[in-house]
Order: C-alpha cells, then structure tokens, then sequence
C-alpha cells in the first residue's frame, strides 16, 4: 500500500508541532517527501537494511537510557531500594512513566533513517527478516545448512511510520484538542484512498463528519470521565508527583510513629569560592502552626515575577552581596523552589524562563530540569517581609506546656540573645535527637505532640526543635517564623553535597532591633554525624553514578558548553559523511540512466586497433552497431581506401582479438608487432583523401 | 490436566474463529485501524502523559459505524461455481463463478469471499498435535519455527465482482491455494460490501457447497534407475498390453540391473556410449512396490504429509507404461492398489493418495504382513517410512534376506533428521536416504 502524497510530511510536520520538536519534523517530512521529485535512488541490500534497523534499535536503547537518566529514574530507583515505601514506589513508578513517555515521543526521529532508507531505495517494500530477530535467525540457519531461504513476507515501512508519527504526537499532557483535529484530519487523509468506490464522495464526507462530531464529544466525555475519576482519590494522583516542598504549607511529621525515613540522595551541589559554604540554604518559611502543620498563609498567587536584568540574572532583593556561591539543583517537573542562602539578593547565571518570589523569602523558579546558578548573598536585611502579627500566634492547645517551659527557664522578660542563648543551651542539654518514634503508652499520650515534646519524651527530629523554638519565643513575645530547606554540612572534595536526608527545619528570628529576620538552629548540632554514620560502600558507589547523571544531566538541560563543542566537532564529520554519500558511494544508481555507467577496466582495452577503427569512421566507414569486427572489415576491405591495408588488417585484427580475448595474452613481440602494424595502417590512412562514404 | 486442555481447546477454537471472522470481514485498512483502536486503548489510560485517548473514540466511532453499515445491505445473488476437478497442494487453484444480481438495483464495487468448510480439528485430534509438538519443541528455542495455523485448508484470494446490473449474471474469476490434501469443502460463499469508509464488509451469503479434491504435493524425482528386474507376472498377456519379455520386439531402452545379457543390443551401446537392451512383450515384466507408512504420530503430522507427497512424486514419475506399480499401505484396512499398463493411470493412485489418512487401528505388524504377502510379485520396493525405530529396522531387513532390492526413504520432522541418521550403519540397507520435512526437495535430488 503506498502511502497517499504529502501524507507522511504532513504527519511528521503534525508530530513535531505537537512534541516541541517543529523543525525537525519539517525537515524529516520534507526529506521524505522529495522522495516523489528526486528521481535518484540508492541500492540497499537487506543487510544494509538490518545494520540500519539495529542502529535504529541501538539508538532506542540509547535514548531509553539518557531518557532514564534525565528523569532521575537511577536516584527514584535507588530511593525504593535504600527507603521501600508507597513513597518511593510511587517515584520509580514516576521515572519510569516519564522515561516511557520520552522514548515514546522520539521514536519517529529514531526511526527516521529507517524509513528513509526504504523510501529513497527501489524497494516498495521491506522483508521482514530485516526487522526480525527469529525471521533472520531462520535465514541464517538455512543458508547455513545449504536449504532454500524461508519465504519471507515484506511490508512497507509507510503505513506504520505514519501511525507511529501519530501516536508519539499524543505524548503530551497538553489538553487542548489540537491534537484531536489534527488526528481527525490525518486519518481521513490516509483513509481517502480506501473508500468505496460504490458510494459518492458527499456519502463518505457525511460519514466522516459525522464520526468526527461525535468523537469529539466522545474524547471530551472521556476526559470529564478520567478527571472525575481522579478527583474521587486525588492522594492517589498526588503519590506521583515529587516530594519537595510546598510554598503554602509544610506538614511536619511531628507526632509520626516509627522511623522517619531519610534519602541519601545527592539533590543539590555546592561550590563556594570562598571555600565557605552558607550552613544552611532555605527553600520556604511558613507562619502559622496548626495540628501538626505550618501555613505560609500566602497561596500561589501571592507570587510575583521577577523580571532580569539580562538573560539570566534576577534581582530579588536590592543591598550589598560580598559572598557568592554556585549552586546545582535538579528542578522536578521543570518547575520547584530554589534552595537559596540567607541574605541572597541576586541570581546570576540562572537559565530559567520564569522566576517568582514571595513575600517569605521563597524564590520559585520554571525552567530546565537542572540549573546551575550563583546566589550572591550577604549578611544584613533579606527579602523576607516584616514581622507581623501572624508571626506571634500560638497553638491553643499546646500553650499550658509553652507556659510551663517558659518559667522554668525564666524566658519572660529575656532579650532576644539571652532567649536564644537560653533556649539552645536547654535544646542541646535537656533534649536528644532521634528520628525514632515509639508509641506513647504513658498518662501523656492523650497530650498534644508539641507537649509531650516539651514536657516528656523530650527527644525529636529537627521539625519538633524548630517549632518548639518559635512557639516559645512567640510565647514570650519575639516574632518567628518556621524554615525549611536543607543544611550544608558535607564536603565533597573542594566542593560541598547535600543529600535527600540534609532536608532541615530551623527558626527565623526577628530582630526588631536591626529590623531583621536571624536564622536559629535550635536542632542538637549531634543530628548531623548521626545522619554520617549511615555512609556505606553502597552509598560511595551511588554517589560516584550521581556525579555521573548529573554531568548528563547538565548536558541534557544546556549547563555545559560541552554541546557547543560537539556541534562544532560534528561540522567536518557530517561534511564527510556529505562527501562519502554524494560523492563517493559506488552504489548510487540513478533510475534515469537505464545503462551502467562504471567504467570496465577490460584487458586489451588500450589495443590500438581501436585507434584505427576510430580513424576508418573519420572517414565514413564506421563500423555498424553489432557488427563483427572481422565482417566489418570484410565489406570494407573492397573500398579503394583501404584496398591498401586490407592485408595488415587481417592480421592487426588477429592480434587484436589474442591481445582481448586470449587468456595467456600477447607476447613483447607480438604487442610490438600489434603497434607497429596498426601505426603504418593509421600511416598509410592519413595519406589518402577523404573517401565516399560506403553505403550500407 | 484435561480440563485445562479442554479450556485452551475451547480458546483455540475461539480465537481460530474470530482470526477467520476478521479476516474476511475486515479490508486491510480496517485492520489497521482495528489496530490503532486497541494501541490507542492501551495507552489512552494514561491520559497525564498523553491525548491519544482523543484518537481512541475517533477510531473506535470509524469501525462503530461501519459495523453499523453492515446491517443495511439487503442484496441476493444466485451463483455457480465452476470448479475443477482436482487441485494440489500449495499450487494456485483458478476458477469462476458465475454471480446473478436478483435485486432491482444495479450493484457495484463488490467482492466475492468464499466460505470454507470449518475444518477445526476435533478435540483429540488438535491435543494429539499439540502434544506431539510439545515432545519435539526444545525449550528456548523461539526460533524454531512453528506452523503458523496447521488445521487451515486453503487461502482464498477475495475477488473483486464486476458491476452487475438488475438480473444480470457477471463472471467473477477466483483463485485460492490449497494447503492440505484430501477434499477441500466449500460451504458456499459472501458475496461483501464495503462500508463508505471501506472498513468493514457487510455480506450477503449464497448457499453453494462444492467440494475439489486436493492432490498431494509432487516433488520433481531425478531420473533414477528403480531396484529390481523382471519377474513373471500371473496376469500375462492380459497386463502386458505394451511392455514385456516375447518374440516380439518393441522398443530399446537403458540397461537395468538384471537384464539378461543376451538382449544387450551391442549396436546400440556402441553408438550410444552405454549398456542398452532390447524389450520384447510377454508377461514378463518390471513391477515395482510403493510402500507408504502410515503410521504416523497424530493425523496433522507434517512428515506424513510429506511422506505422501513423495509417494506420489514416485506415482507420477514411474514410468507405467513400461512397469507396474503397486501402492500399498494400511489404513481402516490394508490396501493395494496397482497401476500401469494400461491396469490404471497414475493419476488414480494420486486420488487415493490425497484421501490416505494415518492409520490408528492397526498396528506395524499389518503393513508389514501386507507387503511380505506380496513381496513375491515384485520386483523391487520403495519404502517411504516416518521413522526408522526398530519394527521398521527388523521389516526392512526380512524383506532384504528375502533378495528383494530396495529404497528406503525416512521422512524425519524438520530438525531430527540426525537422529534418524544415528542409527546404527549396519542396519542401513544399500540405498537408504533421510529425508527432512522442508528440505524435501533437496532430500530426493540425493536418489539418483
């Protein structure tokens, strides 16, 4: 079945409009489509064939693995072998989605050289041993064996490359219906030459609208019915997407029981030139505190753009910033909070399309899976806003145990450096670290979790440190905030890591003083070797295969100039390839030219016979298409101009004919003797006038 | 265990049906897009990461309404269906049918589909083949190839019809490839209409059962030199119509082993550079045994099928005119039939070669009774085996201390023809070849 014209351009201009990828998939539609002007063609053997199918299919492999790559599938998968849980589950599930989708989407490009091959080849169709291993391996044996090749049945690469450009067009989240009229359209197209002729064109114009009309409520019908399925367990769609944190709220796992899980993941890198890194980089800061959770009491739309300054420096907060440091962070789904130190007020080298900021101190950014960017920073006011009364709320139900803590350290009255220094000395001698929890089966277990926090069980993560910290100092009148984001505390060589399990939760402070938000980390400084002890042989190999993903990544997402290089390099590599295929290949063959064009090295082709034949035409008498040589020179021989040499022609033709035909050939002599012979024939031609022609 | 067979029974016979349904009921771009439906139904699922949910209902309304189309085609046709007597395996089979439009309306762009004869094996039948592929399937070895579909009978062309206006008979040329021997039953035949789309065809069914017997494949034989001289035949004069031993010459020929040296006719060598003899007519002539082992595994086994097909590459090739030829072989009873000399053509030892089926009633011992019954009468055998275990091995070497010359040809399945050859060599009579199943042709170049 051949494909009706311009369809496949089209359904590859289709695929590229609806994948991002416009331009290739113009230009490959195109390639495909000159096929109906340019009239060359090039011979492809079946096993040309099968070495472009495997490199097809290794390209496939290859694509699955950087797709892999690109979207953390390695870390997601080693998440669920480190940490097994719904969580982790979810995220490989994740990985492996979009790895999928990835593949799915670029299988047309990679496939691509396939389907040009066949088309710009005589073939009309391809064996399908070329494309199968069990069908060729059948092949092998026979030949092998010496029996007949097994029939094998050939198809045309058209139809399916069609369906595949189809397909990979619909693997887009984007929900519009552009794809749905550009399907619709497509497949009539490819439907138009397989009517009936038995009905009239306005019958299957009218069946065919009709199907349109109803598929097109159909689809939307489908997609209310897939929404509202989602909507009756919205956990179970939120479990895929990543976990990081949100700008509005943070649910603490205050009063979780068992074991806090934690990640070594390496998520962010640190390269500070002054060779000290900020301690801590924060992503969001919150407000207010109730069951269990804090609130930013801000939504999404209390984000502001910012705008840069150039392509990519954003100006979030205008003062002095000494210090700088690089940061690497990975952008799940293209769009997270940046993990920012205190004081930044500026970005510099961000490849982001969009950044916004709250007034919290929260930067979000839309971008490239991976940025590499400098924060400068520096000590002073940030961009957070002024304490406000919000900042002072307390949690009803946990204030007769703030109270009780607050007389026993005698904290009324205290000035802020006193109230923290008092406050970290209790935290860091009074309370323990742990990221265990066992079930309360104590009188206090009816207690509030803060409470018995503070009054009994005394020993918590980060999360319980950091809001007893601020509810206290709220109880005795200093307005806080709660933060969160990660703590940098790991060297890596030069440079500093920070894991899945640096995740951190400390105290903003305002200092009503220098009118300033002060960072305290009310945490037991204990916490971090306890996290240290955790580093295996495992954990080292992990690491080394995440240096790796991330060099890819930064790659993939354009944060080195390695591609810059590669394009560069690939320019005398691709004009060599355009000189070996349109120069250089002996195989092209043009359908034009019905004769072979190669020149045939025949032994005896440089006989001076052919001289003298050459000359005999010159003067009329030609030799006729098919004719004999030794006839020809039969009927020549009675003209007057060559009545002369009718006897040297004789033998010249003898010797001419041992010198091509003999195996054994000439000897010096009589290749001597074959010169000098057809040189006094020529000799004595010249000398005679030009004859009548003969006639035939 | 039987259960559970009778479920994959079930679901083969299930399955087998709905393949010939849509084949005859879908054009190649409905498959195609019957195709795409499912494809697009997989994957519609996941519609976070991509709309082609959006192209499902397109596709699935494209078949939804031409199925619907289906149900408004009331046309009748009468038809004759003009068959040759005979066809073989894997060779085209042409022929027409006369197709009468009985509406009041002209009719165009139809096709006409023939309905075969269900020829789903029973039960037993398709368990016995599928077991005994189970015993000779290695494990892991996907490439070894299987037959794609061994119960089906013949492949059919679906042939465009001309148009036919009210009352008028059009002539509609047809062609189908037969794929196993014996009678190939047609019920009758589809006289289809393509739906707008040209997706889906509506029929309008013709009674018309017929039936064409189904030669078995012929393999080209070298020209070889049976085993065996003249012997006397009983039948005398009456059977030696053209051929024999008299007073009277007939003709010259090529020297056979143990032809009396006194009808050499030495002029005759002289010229021709090899030994040639004088025949003369009497009753005395050349009678050659075909000895078909029907033995085999289950009734769809592919080495009996080829095991016939040789035979009648023999029944053809024999030259009758000159010799008799005897086929022997057992079946609901031992059978021998004789052709030549004007006895029978080999045309009728194919027709009973197409209807030979495996025996299960009987065991070895009768066929080999049936020959050393004869074995007096003839003189030389070919023996076509399915396997060469030890019966066959004992049989062959009766007949051998009997002075009878032979060929013994073993018909191995495709890849066990080394087991055959691992018998022992000094069982193995003078002319004795394998003979595996796909590589038949080459096998039997091997005779001369």
């Amino acid at each position: 079945m051949k494909t009706p014209p311009l369809l496949i351009g089209a359904a590859l201009a289709f695929w590229g409009w609806q994948t991002g990828f416009l331009i290739p998939g113009i230009i490959m539609g195109l390639s495909l489509e000159a096929a109906r002007i340019v009239r060359a063609r090039w011979e492809f053997s079946d096993d040309d064939l099968h070495r472009i199918w495997n490199l097809c299919l290794g390209a496939t492999f290859a694509a699955a693995i950087y797709a892999f790559n690109a979207n953390e599938g390695p870390a997601e998968f080693r998440d669920l072998f480190h940490n097994p849980g719904f969580m982790s589950q979810h995220g490989a599930q994740f990985a492996t989605a979009r790895t999928t989708m990835s593949v799915l989407r670029w299988l047309p490009m990679i496939f691509f050289c396939f389907v040009l091959a066949q088309t710009y080849s005589p073939r009309a169709s391809v064996p399908l041993h070329v494309i199968s291993f069990i069908l060729r391996h059948r092949l092998k044996t026979a030949r092998k064996l010496g029996a007949p090749a097994p029939v094998s049945r050939t198809f045309n690469t058209a139809y399916p490359f069609f369906g595949l450009c189809l397909f990979s067009a619909s693997v887009h989240s984007t929900d519009d219906t552009t794809f749905f009229w550009g399907f619709c359209v497509l497949t009539a197209w490819a439907l138009w030459p397989h009517r009936s002729p038995r009905f009239a064109l306005a019958l299957w114009t009218a069946v065919l609208a009709l199907v349109v009309v109803l598929s097109y409520f159909g689809q939307r019908g489908i997609g209310q019915f897939q929404s509202y399925l989602g909507n009756l367990n919205p956990q179970w769609l939120g479990a895929f997407a990543r976990r990081r944190f949100d700008p509005t709220q943070s649910q603490t796992e205050i009063g979780t029981l068992g074991r806090i899980k934690t990640s070594p993941r390496i998520i962010i890198r640190v390269e500070a030139p002054s060779g000290v890194p900020p301690r801590r980089l924060r992503e969001a800061t919150y407000r207010a505190f109730k069951n269990r959770t804090w609130y930013s009491e801000f939504t999404e739309n209390d984000f502001s753009r910012v705008s840069e300054t150039n392509d990519t420096t954003f100006q979030l907060f205008d003062k002095p910033v000494p210090e700088t440091v690089r940061i690497s962070c990975y952008v799940p789904g293209g769009k997270a909070l940046l993990p920012l130190p205190r004081g930044v007020g500026r970005l510099e080298n961000l490849l982001a399309y969009n950044v916004w900021k709250n007034p919290l101190g929260a930067v979000l950014e839309e971008g490239p899976g991976l940025v590499v960017f400098d924060a400068l920073y520096g000590p002073g006011p940030s961009m957070d806003s002024p304490a406000e009364d919000v900042d002072l709320t307390l949690p009803e139900r946990d204030m007769p145990a703030l109270e009780q803590v607050v007389d026993e350290l005698h904290l009324q009255g205290q000035t802020i450096d006193q109230a923290l220094q008092t406050l970290s000395r209790f935290f860091s001698t009074q309370f323990t670290y742990s990221t265990w929890f066992e079930q309360d089966r104590s009188s206090h277990r009816s207690e509030p979790p803060l409470t018995r926090f503070l009054l009994h069980t005394r020993s918590g993560h980060c999360e319980y440190f950091a809001t007893a910290a601020a509810v206290l100092l709220r109880k005795i009148g200093i307005p806080t905030r709660y933060a969160v984001g990660y703590a940098v505390h790991e060297g890596d060589g030069k440079n500093w890591v920070v894991r899945q399990r640096d995740g951190h939760a400390w105290t903003l402070v305002w200092d009503d003083r220098h009118k300033t938000w002060r960072e305290f980390d009310p945490t037991p400084a204990a916490w971090v070797s306890m996290d240290a002890r955790q580093i295996t042989l495992m954990q080292r190999i992990s690491d080394l295969w995440a240096r790796v993903t991330f060099e890819i990544s930064k790659f993939r997402w354009g944060q080195s100039h390695v591609r810059d290089y590669l394009l560069l390099g690939s320019v005398p590599i691709l004009l060599l390839l355009f000189y070996q295929v349109f120069f250089r290949r002996r195989r092209r063959r043009s359908i034009q030219r019905g004769t072979n064009s190669r020149s045939i090295d025949w032994p005896g082709f440089d006989s001076e016979f052919y001289q003298l034949e050459r000359k005999l035409a010159v003067l009329g008498l030609s030799r006729h298409p098919s004719e004999p040589v030794s006839m020809w020179i039969e009927r020549i021989s009675e003209h007057e101009s060559v009545s002369e040499i009718q006897g040297s022609l004789r033998e010249l033709l003898a010797l001419h004919y041992r010198y091509r035909f003999d195996p054994l050939g000439l000897s010096a002599a009589d290749r001597r003797k074959l010169q000098s012979l057809a040189g006094s024939c020529l000799e004595k031609l010249e000398e005679r006038s030009v004859p009548e022609p003969v006639s035939r | 265990m039987r259960l559970l067979f009778k479920f994959l029974y079930r679901v083969y016979r299930f399955m087998s049906g709905l393949r010939y349904w849509g084949y005859r009921r879908f054009t190649r771009a409905g498959l195609i897009v019957l195709c795409g439906v499912f494809i697009a139904g997989i994957f519609g699922t996941d519609s976070d990461n991509n709309v082609i949910y959006q192209g499902f209902t397109f596709l699935l309304l494209l078949l939804v309404l031409a199925l619907c189309s289906s149900l408004f085609f009331r046309a009748r046709f009468s038809a004759i269906r003009h068959l040759p007597r005979f066809g073989t395996v894997g060779a085209p089979l042409a022929y027409s049918i006369a197709l009468k439009n009985l509406t009041s309306k002209p009719q165009t762009g139809l096709a006409v589909v023939e309905s075969l004869a269900d020829a789903r094996p029973s039960f037993q039948d398709w368990l016995d083949f599928q077991l005994a592929y189970e015993q000779r399937a290695r494990s892991f070895r996907y490439t070894q190839g299987k037959r794609s579909n061994p119960f089906r009978t013949a492949n059919f062309k679906i042939a465009s019809v001309p148009p036919a206006l009210s009352d008028q008979e059009v002539r509609v040329e047809c062609e189908l490839t037969p794929l196993r021997r014996g009678p190939l039953r047609l019920d009758g035949l589809a006289v289809a209409r393509p739906d707008p789309l040209g997706l889906f065809r509506a029929f309008a069914r013709v009674a018309l059962p017929q039936s064409v017997l189904i030669l078995p494949k012929r393999y080209p034989l070298p020209p070889i030199a049976l085993p065996g001289s003249m012997k006397y035949q009983q039948g005398g004069v009456a059977l030696a119509s053209s051929v024999g031993q008299s007073d009277e010459f007939i003709a010259l020929r090529d020297y056979r082993q143990g032809d009396p040296l006194r009808h050499i006719h030495w002029r005759s060598w002289a010229r021709a550079g090899k030994p040639v003899v004088k025949e003369f007519e009497d009753e005395f002539f050349v009678r050659h045994a075909l000895v078909l082992d029907t033995y085999a595994e289950h009734s769809h086994s592919e080495a009996f099928e080829e095991a016939a097909s040789i035979a009648a590459s023999f029944a053809c090739t024999i030259q009758t005119q000159e010799s008799l030829l005897d086929l022997l072989f057992v079946g609901t009873q031992s059978y021998c039939f004789t052709a030549g000399r004007g006895v029978a053509h080999g045309e009728q030892l194919l027709e009973i070669l197409a209807s030979v089926r495996p025996c299960k009633e009987h065991d070895f011992s009768r066929l080999e009774r049936l020959v050393l019954n004869h074995i007096s009468k003839v003189s030389g055998c070919v023996f076509v085996f399915l396997d060469w275990d030890k019966p066959r091995r004992d049989f062959v070497g009766k007949v051998r201390t009997l002075g009878v010359p032979l060929l013994v040809l073993v018909v191995a399945e495709a890849g066990r023809a080394k087991r055959v050859n691992a018998a022992p060599p000094a069982d193995r009579p003078e002319r004795f070849f394998v003979i595996e199943c796909g590589k038949v042709e080459e096998g039997l170049a091997l005779l001369e």
